[in-house]
């Protein structure tokens, strides 16, 4: 299965949900999902392209836009394409089901991503604090109006 | 406030003034046992401190250094190396045990997080003194490549009584052993912060 | 995990200092007698907050701060980094610099699985079997540092090369050590096959299944055990790994004794890909000097744009997703660790064994918490 065949098979299954579907290099494809699809994409892509692979759920802040982009990289154990899916948030409300259910490994990702974007993942089965001690949770850390980086207090700097 | 240094403010004799805490009971017995004068253990240590018996107990304290093995960032690859045959720190006396109440010396070797720095306090409290601290590497030194970071926690020395500071990131294993070896030598000039000296 | 207890219940916590662990984190650990009925992993105590750290450094600037992501495996890290920076950028690394990043990289992979399998052997049991693995990882990290300059934090690499040529007298001092080795890994293999008790603690303990272990997500020697010939050097070649000749070591049984089997198999073929590459290594120069960014160059603005760029940790599968705005620093990075999945796989894995187990399944695994952490 090579790039372009994922690609059709994924925008004629879902032509309303994907948009700007392309093919970046003969191994990578990335795409742009509806927020409220990302389950049935996941598990269509899962059950029927041999995505079987989550290797990271992770967010970008894009401040200009006010968005911010949740970023799925799911790979195969059987070809080597690597799809990039994006689902665009609103940033003052950012809200999107969760994957766990078709992705058993997403768990700790999207608990990740909360703490450090704030991204609210619906029906998570432990949505709480993974790396952050308790203190920090609510200030984002990487968003990029999050106020407290750099650090100042060191004695000493140059 | 070191407990050890605290003195009674009521009127003492010469022979009380070495015997420490708890004034007011050995004023008691002293006064019911005349010409028999009656000491604490801590009144013993605190008096040998002015002896020189107390450099007989610095040469035996100084040739047992064990550390804590709490590896904490990437000095902690090299401590498991230090503490393993090819360095052979067993010459020196300096061997590594597992729990913080076997350990002489606890090495703070990387960055100290926030979440982890009350384990971090709770693992020396742990430790029965005479204890000491080695800052290893720039990181617990400095804050070193993360002294920017949002989670971690800096200026270490104002938090932890710190006797030896070993630059590098990391410091190789020999570096590592000349920071022990300088410990050794400051608790031979009576000259560290594990024991309290009346200064 | 669900923080009540029954009557003959308790809950033990493992860690953040404890001796059975790479760095410090926190096992919860929920037993019935000795059984483990419920699990949890508790992380962050080393988070670093790196991903923060790399938007506010220029790229060359970045090169130090990922290799201390995972110190075991510093110049896989840097392999990541560097390599993703320079699909942004277009660049294409000599080829005689890629044979160089190949060695160190697979000398690195050699002392890593080293050290991980001397803190597995003293996690289940063999606390003098540390010694050995020790021993001979100087010598391997001998070699590294005569090529780096470095013990294990190296900033070795370059965009588009290396920093320094491979030493005079690398290659004959490459080959004593590689015999020795080989001598330590035919001992060691020979103590594991042939002790009783070593079995007995080993075999068909920790057990993954191929199904169960690509649900969790888990990659590198613990899934290859579990007989999948996942391996990113095969699937998605980078640098010269084309044209070396090499097998994904795999083993079927999917219990510790063959993740360790796994692990000496990959140290033997990472042995021969080194002998190969010293061999096949063409002369030539070690920078690109016809990219617009010079070897001298401290600040590089790269065109806008996205990768994701994975390569074959000693762990499993690394990973860098860099988006860059074609300001001189990267917008976002994200890190993809091998050791995190891996770590999140614990729970499922060590439900339902003894607590004596626990370690030497964790140890199999070969964590590394800072890395997980960041």
């Amino acid at each position: 299965m090579d790039a372009e065949q994922i690609i059709k098979s994924l925008t004629t299954k879902f032509p309303d949900v994907i948009s700007d579907a392309k093919v970046d290099s003969d191994i990578r494809i990335s795409a742009y999902s509806e927020a409220e699809k990302i389950v049935e994409v996941c598990k269509y892509l899962k059950e029927e392209l041999q995505f079987g692979h989550l290797s990271a759920v992770t967010a970008i802040d894009q401040i200009q836009k006010n968005e911010i982009d949740v970023v799925y990289l799911i790979a195969s154990y059987d070809h080597p394409v690597v799809l990039k899916l994006k689902a665009r948030l609103p940033r003052d409300n950012p809200e999107i089901e969760s994957i766990v259910p078709v992705y058993w490994n997403a768990n700790w990702y999207e608990r990740e991503t909360y703490e450090l974007f704030g991204v609210q993942f619906k029906n998570h089965p432990d949505l709480r604090n993974l790396v952050l001690p308790d203190e920090l949770l609510g200030d984002w850390p990487l968003r990029k109006d999050y106020k407290g980086f750099p650090n100042r207090t060191a004695k000493n700097l140059v | 406030m070191d407990p050890l240094n605290e003195k009674p403010q009521e009127n003492i004799n010469e022979d009380q003034q070495l015997a420490g805490e708890d004034m007011d009971m050995e004023n008691i017995i002293h006064n019911e046992i005349p010409g028999v004068i009656t000491t604490t253990s801590q009144g013993i240590t605190e008096f040998l401190k002015t002896t020189k018996i107390q450099d007989l107990i610095n040469w035996g304290r100084k040739n047992s250094l064990w550390f804590m093995a709490q590896a904490m960032g990437c000095c902690g690859v090299e401590i498991i190396v230090t503490g393993m045959s090819p360095m052979d720190t067993d010459r020196f006396g300096i061997i590594p045990r597992n729990s913080p109440r076997h350990a002489d010396v606890m090495i703070i070797s990387g960055y100290v997080t926030k979440k982890y720095l009350p384990a971090l306090k709770r693992l020396w409290d742990q430790m029965p003194a005479p204890k000491w601290i080695i800052c290893m590497g720039d990181c617990s030194i400095s804050g070193g490549p993360f002294y920017e970071s949002y989670s971690t926690v800096q200026n270490i020395d104002k938090i932890f009584p710190v006797d030896v500071y070993i630059p590098g990131c990391p410091p190789r294993p020999e570096a590592l052993i000349q920071g022990f070896l300088e410990l050794q030598k400051k608790i031979a000039a009576k000259k560290d912060k594990g024991t309290a000296y009346m200064r | 995990m669900d923080t009540n207890v029954g009557p003959d219940e308790m809950i033990i916590h493992m860690g953040p200092q404890h001796v059975a662990q790479p760095g410090p984190f926190r096992l919860n650990v929920k037993l019935k007698g000795e059984t483990v009925v419920d699990s949890e992993v508790e992380l962050g105590f080393i988070h670093k907050g790196i991903e923060k750290i790399l938007e506010s450094k220029t790229y060359l600037q970045g090169i130090p701060i990922v290799d201390r992501i995972c110190y075991l495996a510093a110049l896989t890290n840097e392999e990541a980094f560097v390599g993703s920076v320079e699909r942004l950028a277009g660049i294409e690394p000599t080829e005689r610099s890629q044979y160089i990043r190949v060695i160190v990289e697979e000398l690195s992979r050699i002392q890593s699985h080293l050290l991980g399998y001397g803190e597995y052997a003293s996690f289940v049991g063999f606390v003098s079997m540390f010694m050995y693995p020790i021993a001979v990882r100087e010598q391997i990290l001998d070699l590294l540092e005569m090529t780096t300059g470095a013990r294990i934090t190296h900033s070795f690499l370059r965009f588009g090369g290396v920093r320094d040529d491979l030493p005079e007298g690398f290659r004959e001092k490459a080959k004593e050590v590689f015999a020795n080795v080989e001598k330590a890994l035919q001992e060691w293999e020979n103590m594991m096959e042939t002790d009783l008790i070593y079995k007995k603690r080993t075999v068909g303990v920790g057990v993954l299944t191929a199904d169960v272990a690509k649900d969790l997500g888990v990659a590198g020697p613990p899934l290859r055990a579990t007989g999948v010939p996942f391996d990113i050097r095969k699937d998605e070649p980078y640098l010269v790994y084309n044209d070396l000749d090499f097998k994904v070591c795999t083993e079927t049984a999917g219990d510790i004794f063959a993740r360790i089997k796994v692990r000496f198999a990959e140290i033997r073929e990472s042995m021969y890909i080194i002998e190969q590459a010293l061999d096949q290594m063409p002369p030539g120069p070690l920078f690109n000097e016809e990219t617009p960014y010079g070897k001298r160059t401290p600040i590089m603005r790269i065109p806008p744009g996205e990768v994701f760029y994975r390569v074959e940790d000693p762990r499993g599968e690394m990973g860098f997703y860099m988006v860059s705005d074609g300001s001189d620093k990267p917008y976002r990075v994200k890190i993809r660790g091998p050791v995190y999945p891996t770590m999140q796989a614990l729970p499922p894995l060590i439900e339902g064994v003894q607590l004596a187990d626990v370690v030497g399944i964790a140890g199999s695994m070969d964590a590394c918490t800072s890395e997980a952490d960041r």
